[in-house]
């Protein structure tokens, strides 16, 4: 190791004295890590169908649709936008932002729709 | 700048041994960053950044773990195309124990632990309703590896509720509304207790902010990709982002191009070097090159008439060795001829003529005088096309070769004549046109100019027109399989539908139900068509845009007014012509400043579909268990903003606006922003873990091993002591 990472004291020691269990030892080189769940899977364990439904839990404090109807902005400029491309589902609020919209490639509509979540997302 | 002290790593504490064993450590492990301290202190010793990555060492190989940041200088000892940043959590839940080792070990050892386990209380913070298997795997991570005393569990937006209740900026009936990293939260508190069953949270937060942003830059800038890191847009989102009062007035501004807009635009400019301009030669330089051009010019002059002179008196031996030839010939007699000839490697009399006659041609010429060519092909010609005129039946079958030989030379050479007169003829006629054009123009310039101007506006539609067909068709091409099968509906493109007729109606002629075609050997002139079809639109347009160039240039040339009009086909209109300028290497920043804080209030915007931050105030309130007694009106008086991602300017004024919208009138709204919305929480903890009744809120191992996992759902801390 270069004096100088030493110095820097930037990586994390091998051996930490007030530790039981050394990292090397608990995930010994080699072997596969352990597959931890992720946070979907984790809610699926939780069963929070048997418990009653008025105890607050991770699922139930979650916030609902939002009320309001949502205001529609332009993908590209953040305008106010009342058209919409019918070819690439863009919304767009002016005839020289369409001129744009109409040259973009083809990864580019996929990302300005990503953004929005409205991508079509081919499994 | 607020939190991200990047490259310094935090210093090893000292003074751990002189710390009693009673005294609690707290720790704030938050999405963003995490921060460890002693209880009852006032700032967290140690904060560092929530990421882990884990190289390889380029030389040993094995892999580090580095946590948090670091000096990005030092990488270069590492190998970091297979790692990135690393964080344990997904959305606010830890799920990645093995980095939450890492990063517990970190800030341990950053604290000056000493001694085989770490021996004092903790206080770590979780998100709000925290799933229990998180919470166990959490309590048996301290419990059995770092061998923890008591631990204890809390809310962090809480603790900061409870600090800022303790500074008396809010009251003990109130609501917080904590807009952390990754998730935000709005959580009513009554007589100081949070009401967890009125909670509400929405998955925004501002890492989907500085996501947000970010992409928009990439986008919008696709050059400056590579300037776009997630460090430095989240800089430029904390400098620049602000909350705008009302989104759809403020996008107005900036639509409308007002002063107002231009002054709320900020300019980045990147790093960029000018190329070296010319440095202007002084007149003694210019004359000395001057003067060595006229030299070397000279030299080579010199040469090339000394090369001439030398070419010449050759050529003028050779003439002279050729007529002494021919003199001899004279002398020789008859028979004689033939091997008088051989010695001299001539065939004929006529060659040796020829060869004369050549040698005075270019000796001529390169005297410079006339020559005359024309006569000699004249004579030449009668004599080559002698074999023309005479019958095929009187002629050997040689000649018969030589005739038709003399019959070709003969049309090509007239071929080429014909030619060459039809170019002089069109020059002399473009010459005149452009005559014509100039007295119309002088005789009536504004006329002429109308006239030029309609004639280039006609043009460049028709130009645009035509490129807006091939693009689209060339589009609908691409999206689809570009083979000749397309889907019914798709066939816009005109070619393709003219296409798509011809074959149909070939198809269609031969009805009674058997298909003939082919057999006729017209049929197939079908596909002829079909592809003319197709190769003439590529063909078409190339005289009228020719055609327009020239209408602009010459406009240029005579109108000062006249701009052509840019077709910007690119969002960018970087020609590759001419020179980056400074211009190029700026990136502003006007819209995006107030459109990506936005989605803290509108998480419509990403897609999320939930309620936006003032919304969340609302739907909590509504989901209070007790209701009356006023409690409403003294939550919406005390509402607190807390968290990183809350301190765009604009908010708390935003967030009022939004609440009284679902408030009955007049009911009294103070929004209030936490003393330090970024370290409130951990202060908060560490002022709650040093009261003397924390030890009886933590749990301790035998606890959760002998009342189970069942009990420790329960487990619920007072936060009022």
């Amino acid at each position: 190791m270069e004096a100088e990472v030493i110095e820097a004291e930037m990586v994390l020691p091998q051996h930490l004295s007030f530790k039981r269990v050394q990292m090397s030892e608990k995930y010994p080189k080699g072997q596969a890590r352990a597959r931890w769940k992720l946070l979907k899977q984790i809610i699926q364990a939780e069963n929070y169908q048997n418990y009653p439904p008025n105890e607050p839990n991770y699922v139930n404090i979650e916030s609902p649709p939002s009320m309001y109807p949502s205001k529609k902005f332009c993908d590209i400029t953040g305008f106010e936008a009342p058209y919409v491309d019918p070819k690439t589902k863009i919304r767009y609020a002016n005839a020289d932002v369409f001129k744009h919209v109409r040259a973009l490639p083809n990864d580019y509509v996929q990302r300005y729709l990503a953004l929005r979540n409205a991508a079509v997302v081919l499994k | 700048m607020a939190f991200i002290n990047a490259s310094r790593r935090p210093d090893r504490q000292s003074d751990y041994r002189y710390i009693p064993r009673s005294r609690p450590i707290v720790i704030d492990n938050g999405g963003s960053t995490f921060r460890i301290g002693w209880a009852g202190e006032s700032e967290p010793r140690i904060t560092f950044r929530n990421v882990v990555l884990r190289p390889r060492h380029k030389i040993t190989g094995e892999t580090v773990t580095i946590v948090g940041d670091h000096d990005p200088a030092l990488l270069k000892y590492f190998d970091c195309t297979r790692s990135s940043h690393r964080s344990a959590f997904d959305s606010n839940v830890v799920y990645q124990f093995e980095i939450m080792e890492y990063i517990l070990d970190y800030g341990f050892e950053r604290m000056g632990v000493q001694g085989s386990q770490v021996d004092h209380p903790i206080l770590i913070t979780e998100c709000a309703c925290n799933p229990i298997q998180s919470r166990s795997k959490m309590a048996e991570l301290l419990f059995e590896n770092y061998g923890v005393p008591s631990v204890a569990f809390g809310i962090d937006a809480a603790f900061s509720y409870k600090y800022n209740q303790q500074l008396g900026i809010c009251d003990k009936d109130g609501l917080a509304i904590c807009s952390g990293f990754t998730t935000s939260h709005a959580i009513p508190f009554v007589s100081g207790e949070p009401v967890l069953e009125a909670c509400c949270r929405t998955n925004i937060g501002g890492y989907h902010v500085t996501d947000y942003l970010k992409q928009l830059l990439s986008l919008k800038y696709p050059n400056h990709m590579s300037n776009l890191s997630w460090e430095k847009v989240e800089g430029l989102k904390m400098e620049h982002g602000y909350v705008a009062q009302d989104y759809a007035s403020e996008v107005q501004l900036f639509q409308t191009g007002t002063k107002e807009a231009k002054e709320k635009t900020r300019c980045w400019q990147l790093p960029w070097t000018p190329p070296p301009t010319e440095v202007p030669i002084s007149e003694e330089e210019i004359a000395r090159k001057a003067a060595i051009k006229e030299k070397q010019g000279q030299r080579l002059r010199e040469m090339a008439a000394a090369k001439k002179s030398s070419r010449i008196s050759d050529m003028e031996n050779e003439l002279q060795g050729l007529e002494f030839l021919l003199n001899e010939l004279k002398t020789v007699k008859e028979n004689d001829i033939q091997t008088f000839l051989s010695q001299t490697g001539y065939v004929s009399k006529q060659e040796i003529e020829s060869a004369v006659v050549r040698v005075t041609q270019s000796l001529r010429r390169a005297k410079g005088e006339p020559v005359e060519v024309e006569e000699k092909t004249e004579s030449s010609a009668s004599e080559k096309y002698s074999l023309i005129n005479i019958p095929d039946n009187m002629l050997s079958p040689d000649q018969q070769k030589e005739k038709k030989r003399q019959l070709l030379i003969k049309t090509t050479t007239e071929g080429r004549q014909r030619a060459k007169q039809k170019r002089f003829e069109e020059e002399l006629e473009k010459e005149r046109k452009n005559q014509e054009d100039e007295e119309k123009r002088l005789e009536n310039p504004e006329l002429y100019l109308e006239e030029l101007h309609t004639k280039h506006r006609d043009l460049s539609e028709k130009v645009e027109q035509r490129k807006r067909l091939k693009t689209n068709g060339s589009r609908t091409n691409g999206n689809q399989n570009l083979s000749s099968s397309v889907g019914r509906g798709e066939r816009l493109n005109a070619a393709q539908k003219e296409r798509m007729r011809l074959l149909t109606t070939a198809a269609y002629d031969r009805g009674k139900g058997e298909d003939t075609f082919g057999i006729k050997e017209e049929d197939w002139q079908l596909y002829k068509l079909m592809s003319k079809d197709n190769d003439d639109d590529d063909e078409g347009p190339d005289d009228d845009e020719a055609e327009l160039v020239r209408i602009t240039s010459r406009l240029q040339d005579i109108d000062p007014a006249f701009i052509p009009k840019v077709d910007s086909s690119s969002y960018q209109t970087v020609t590759h012509i001419r020179p980056l300028s400074k211009e190029d290497f700026q990136i502003t920043i006007g819209v995006e400043r107030f459109r990506c804080p936005e989605i803290l209030f509108q998480p419509n915007m990403v897609g999320v579909d939930q309620a936006g931050l003032d919304e969340m105030a609302g739907i909590s309130i509504q989901r209070l268990p007790l209701k009356g007694n006023g409690v409403e009106d003294r939550i919406t008086s005390s509402i607190l903003l807390t968290g990183g991602s809350c301190i765009y300017p604009g908010m708390a004024e935003r967030l009022e606006a939004g609440i009284r919208k679902m408030r009955p009138f007049e009911s009294p709204i103070r929004v209030v922003r936490a003393s330090d919305p970024v370290l409130d929480a951990w202060r908060g903890a560490a002022s709650y873990a040093a009261s003397d009744q924390f030890l009886l809120q933590t749990f301790s191992r035998q606890d959760y091993y002998e009342k189970g996992e069942d009990w420790l759902r329960r487990y619920r801390l007072r936060y009022t002591i």
